[in-house]
């Protein structure tokens, strides 16, 4: 019963040599800083200021690219967890947990970003809108997902659950998609939501790609670092798992 | 089934052989899986009446706490009634699904169930109606003494309360035993449990507090509400047998 990593039908990702650090690595990491460093000039000073909304605005050049670089890490989440379970293999449940964790952190500087912004514009910092409430649900769901993960034992057994878990909250999104619409369509909107999204001024478009192009850098290396480490961790694991058998 | 080991690995010794491999010949249906837990379960709980008398208490407390913190006024009750009926429903119905699977792991039966030939979709469905049944006979008590404590509106419609109780507990049930389930082997699994829940009854929490206000005011349609508890409960059942055989895999 202990050989659970032998005697399961587990793929040649949990045999196979845990991956060496790329050497590209490095020298990705340091486009990534200079890319955010870059973001930020483009953000705080190279960007017009918005006509209406003024400095408050320049919020809008993290929030948006971190929302949907955070959303684009979830699918990755999802799609790690299906070939988890179709294939059992070590290095998807490796990415898996990789795309959970930097999800949640990159979906939490916009849920932090988001009301810093809708302070001084809506004069509120949070309303119940659609938009607002299914960002934070799934937030909430992928955290609880980490928090199963953190509960159950290393094991083949931790990313199967956690696996199981990612088809629920993947299934549970269009459904509290539907729920919150019509929740909210049965009370009247406590503000008019008028985003910044009509028509976006060229130096300000760009500034947003330039957001984006660091947040996608960020990500892709933070999710490198992490499947790796997480890889790692497993084959210790192993090793140790062995030399006690042997003991 | 997709989620089996695939086509069907040498039976060593040492692994364990995938449940199909060593099923004897007239081994039971689904159906009789199913209704042997299901009756185990009641029959069981029905013994030893711990989870029983703890939701009766528990579910009974919150609603006196709740008259404490709220003036327990008809007027309040027609505004957020609904909301008050479904936390006592919701924290008592998570002490039914933690003990569903606590008694599991306590005699290492889930590893039993695991390993014998029955189909694992229908012990957990025998699960999740032994559930079901429990919860519903909860609020079946409950469900009046909120109506008197909170001085429930004459003109609130109580069948569709039972509906929507009906729906509701049915979706907290399919999704909580298959949690309940997937937290057994967990350190910390009764604190685990709500938080794997809660997020994803969302839908559901805010179909049946509607769909319940509705009713406790007794005017409007609260079609669509039940429509959508209906869809949750139809989309979760199939999900949980579904995936069933992930939850209850032996290593």
């Amino acid at each position: 019963m202990k050989q659970t990593e032998t005697a399961g039908p587990t793929g040649p990702a949990s045999t196979a040599a845990p991956p060496q650090a790329p050497p590209w690595l490095p020298w990705w990491a340091g486009v990534t800083a200079a890319l955010m460093l870059y973001a930020l000039y483009q953000a705080w000073i190279a960007a017009p200021t918005e006509a209406t909304m003024g400095i408050y605005q320049r919020i809008f050049y993290v929030h948006v690219p971190a929302a949907l670089v955070g959303f684009g890490v979830f699918f990755i989440n999802l799609m790690a967890s299906v070939w988890y379970l179709a294939r059992r293999s070590r290095a998807a449940d490796a990415m898996a947990v990789a795309s959970a964790e930097v999800g949640v952190a990159l979906l939490a500087i916009n849920l932090i970003t988001g009301p810093i912004w809708a302070k001084p514009i809506w004069g509120i910092w949070w309303t119940w809108d659609a938009r607002l409430t299914l960002t934070l649900v799934i937030w909430i769901m992928y955290v609880s997902y980490l928090v199963l993960r953190q509960f159950t034992p290393h094991s083949e057994l931790q990313p199967r659950l956690a696996a199981a878990y990612a088809m629920f909250i993947f299934v549970a999104v269009p459904v509290d998609y539907m729920a919150i619409r019509w929740w909210r369509t049965q009370h009247p909107q406590p503000v008019l939501f008028g985003g910044p999204h009509a028509g976006l001024a060229p130096a300000m478009l760009y500034a947003l790609c330039v957001g984006f192009a660091a947040y996608i850098a960020l990500a892709a290396t933070l999710l490198r670092l992490r499947y790796r480490q997480e890889q790692l961790r497993h084959k210790i694991e192993l090793q140790r798992r062995a030399r006690a058998l042997a003991e | 089934m997709h989620m089996t080991p695939p086509a069907a690995p040498p039976p060593t010794p040492t692994a364990p052989a995938s449940a199909t491999a060593i099923a004897p010949a007239g081994h039971p249906s689904p159906l009789a899986i199913f209704w042997a837990t299901w009756r185990r379960d009641l029959r069981i709980e029905w013994r030893e009446r711990q989870a029983l008398n703890a939701m009766l208490f528990y579910a009974l407390l919150v609603i006196v706490i709740f008259s404490f913190a709220f003036e327990a006024q008809a007027a309040l009750t027609v505004r957020v009634g609904g909301g008050l009926l479904w936390v006592a429903f919701l924290f008592a119905g998570l002490l039914a699904l933690d003990r569903a699977f606590a008694r599991e792991t306590a005699g290492d039966c889930l590893t039993g169930l695991a390993i014998s030939p029955a189909s694992r979709a229908a012990a957990l469905a025998g699960k999740f109606s032994a559930a079901f049944v429990l919860m519903l006979a909860i609020e079946g008590v409950i469900l009046p003494l909120f109506a008197v404590l909170f001085n429930a509106p004459p003109g609130a419609r109580w069948g569709g309360i039972l509906l929507t109780a009906v729906l509701g507990t049915w979706a907290l049930a399919a999704t909580g035993t298959y949690f309940s389930a997937l937290g057994a082997h967990a350190r910390q699994r009764t604190l685990l449990l709500p938080l794997l829940l809660l997020p994803v009854a969302i839908p559901a929490v805010i179909a049946m507090v509607q769909a319940t206000q509705v009713y406790l005011h007794g005017q409007g349609g609260a079609g669509f509400w039940l429509q959508l508890l209906a869809a949750y409960d139809a989309i979760f059942t199939a999900l949980g047998v579904l995936l069933a055989d992930v939850v209850l895999e032996v290593e």
